[in-house]
């Protein structure tokens, strides 16, 4: 079968799996499967035997499990609560007020969990009704928090970057440096999104509480200081070279149990249930890891990658021109597809093409990201959404529409970040082990 | 018969989180080492050279079975993830058709799955292959437990498929429903 008629029946059947309710690993197993058998004579059993078990047994890989844990372990202290009352004495005074503990708090949790959805449920639990019940601007404090609940994508450790450096062969480590500064500029640009809108938006704002002295507020947040040791201490020994990504998660790991038990609230139920948690989290990500590396296998036979990079290459797009149908495509595709799925299944097919136009692997990574935390604040599909929609009860539409004005900052960040490289591999070039 | 299905998920599942717990302490236990001999080089006293011979190779086969172990207890879980636009926008007489099809489909693509892993890991032990690295580690021996995952996994999609002809509806229904963390 020629090679186009090919790749669109293969296309076809893949839709038509994965509506029809079979679960994304089995789904992309199948499609793997229907391209060996139509294109080749090799056992497809037999790829798909040892393309799982090359993908399953990885060292980099068990990097992931560490860090759900250490977000498992994490999710089940007090932090949250710590998180409001340190927090907001610190950012009364900006204009915007106690709206910034959504962003800085996302921040904060997303150096702790690779998970965007467990962000934006860990801090809207305790932010929303608090600042609601202040008299915070509603459309702010929902739109604000599905925002930035999307942090937790970018700043690592993020497991949308583990899996993008597994299926990619990236290192992880110089992934999670390169989301530093991009991460950053996105809570910046929310941040001045808030003040700006306060300034404008003067009598839809609350009036200030009274200010806290400094002695007190630094006594509000001395329960959030271990936090942000423990988060410099993982990233800052993977930048230093001093630990491997899975070292600095197991380190997290014990660090993150160390503070749950001087807290309080270790216990050997909520012990068993992080790890057990953990379990299925990473079961459920390695086994779609599984299912896509023989599809990407069975692809090379087909030769199907190769000839849509030479289709495209054909058109001789610009680099950006190439970028802005990317970017349409996967906010498309993100409508109908969670982000973990989209990542390992366009990954198969895109990378050949973007190495072809130039493009470094790790810059790709990092906007991959962005655009997917963009697709995760877009209905019907953004589990951001689906989070708000399950504390505040507000229609998944309404939140999304809450939460625009977001979406086009993301969009703007998307454009620095293409129009200035730099800010995301100038970090990773200072690494002490960068070659 | 139940309680012996759901025993024999939970089994594997725990079996998974041992691997997990595994992987922690090995780690741990090299960086402690490391550390030590860093501290001991630094006080110019003699190091211990404690290694963990081939940690690497250890921690990728441990996740290999805990990722292949969990994968049943993770489907009665409901959390491995699938698109559920249509099933939820259809109605219930159609959706017990699909989630019908889903679980009889997904039997067959885990059994040839199980069935391939199964061959592989009996290949590997009848040629004795082992690992390439200083610990010459039997290869069929992680291999093993992959296949025993992907067994269990299809016994748990066969013994959905009847709840689901039964009763109409997969016994974790609400648990998928609902929002579960590490959906992006």
């Amino acid at each position: 079968m020629p090679v186009v008629e090919l790749s669109l029946v293969l296309l076809l059947l893949m839709f038509a799996i994965l509506a029809s309710g079979v679960w994304i690993a089995l789904a992309l197993a199948t499609v793997g499967f229907v391209a060996i058998v139509t294109t080749m004579s090799t056992p497809a059993g037999q790829v798909m035997a040892t393309s799982m078990w090359a993908a399953a047994n990885s060292w980099d890989l068990t990097a992931l499990p560490m860090f759900i844990w250490m977000g498992e372990i994490l999710y089940r202290t007090k932090l949250s609560d710590d998180m409001f009352k340190g927090l907001a004495p610190w950012v009364q005074n900006l204009p915007g007020r106690l709206l910034h503990v959504n962003v800085v708090g996302c921040a904060i949790f997303a150096a702790v969990s690779g998970s965007s959805a467990a962000t934006c449920a860990t801090i809207g639990r305790i932010a929303l009704p608090e600042l609601l019940k202040r008299g915070y601007d509603e459309r702010m404090a929902i739109g604000t928090l599905a925002g930035s609940g999307t942090l937790g994508l970018l700043i690592p450790p993020s497991i949308i970057l583990i899996i993008y450096a597994t299926v990619t062969e990236q290192s992880i480590a110089r992934l999670f440096i390169a989301g530093v500064f991009p991460g950053i500029l996105l809570a910046v640009l929310f941040m001045g999104f808030i003040g700006g809108w306060a300034l404008l938006n003067k009598d839809r704002m609350p009036p200030p509480e009274p200010p806290v002295p400094f002695l007190e507020r630094v006594k509000a947040s001395r329960s959030l200081l271990p936090v942000i040791l423990l988060i410099l201490g993982v990233i800052g020994s993977i930048y230093g070279g001093l630990a491997s990504a899975t070292e600095a998660a197991v380190v997290g790991v014990f660090l993150s149990l160390a503070l749950s038990w001087w807290s309080g609230a270790l216990t050997w139920e909520s012990l068993r249930d992080s790890v057990l948690a953990a379990t299925r989290t990473s079961c459920m990500i390695s086994f779609i890891l599984a299912g896509a590396a023989f599809l990407t296998a069975a692809m090379g036979f087909t030769g199907i990658p190769v000839a849509l990079a030479e289709w495209i290459g054909g058109f001789h797009l610009a680099p950006s021109g190439l970028l802005a149908a990317l970017t349409v495509f996967y906010i498309m595709l993100g409508c109908f597809l969670d982000g973990i799925s989209m990542v390992v299944l366009t990954t198969s097919i895109i990378i050949p093409l973007v190495q072809k136009s130039g493009f470094d692997l790790i810059w790709f990574g990092i906007y991959i990201v962005l655009v997917v935390e963009m697709a995760q604040i877009t209905p019907p599909v953004g589990f951001n959404l689906y989070v708000l929609q399950g504390i505040t009860g507000r229609n998944i539409f309404t939140v999304g529409a809450y939460t625009m004005p977001l979406f086009l900052l993301m969009c703007i960040a998307v454009a620095l970040v293409v129009a200035f490289p730099e800010l995301v591999l100038w970090l990773p070039s200072t690494m002490l082990n960068a070659h | 018969m139940r309680r012996a299905l759901d025993m024999l998920y939970q089994a594997v599942l725990v079996l998974a989180a041992c691997c997990l717990v595994a992987i922690a302490l090995l780690v741990g236990a090299q960086l402690a080492g490391r550390i030590l001999d860093g501290t001991l080089a630094l006080l110019h006293l003699q190091r211990t050279g404690f290694i963990i011979l081939s940690l690497n190779e250890i921690c990728g086969y441990l996740l290999a079975g805990a990722s292949f172990l969990a994968l049943a207890g993770t489907l009665k879980a409901g959390a491995h993830i699938r698109v559920t636009m249509l099933l939820t926008s259809v109605g219930e007489g159609v959706r017990h058709y699909l989630e019908t099809w889903a679980f009889g489909f997904a039997a067959v693509v885990s059994g040839y799955m199980a069935w391939h892993i199964t061959h592989f890991a009996w290949v590997t032990f009848m040629f004795h292959d082992v690992s390439s690295g200083v610990l010459r580690i039997p290869l069929w021996i992680p291999q093993m437990p992959m296949a025993i995952g992907a067994l269990v996994l299809t016994v748990a999609l066969l013994d959905e498929l009847v709840i689901v002809v039964i009763r109409g509806r997969p016994s974790f229904r609400a648990a998928e429903d609902s929002i579960s963390l590490a959906k992006e």
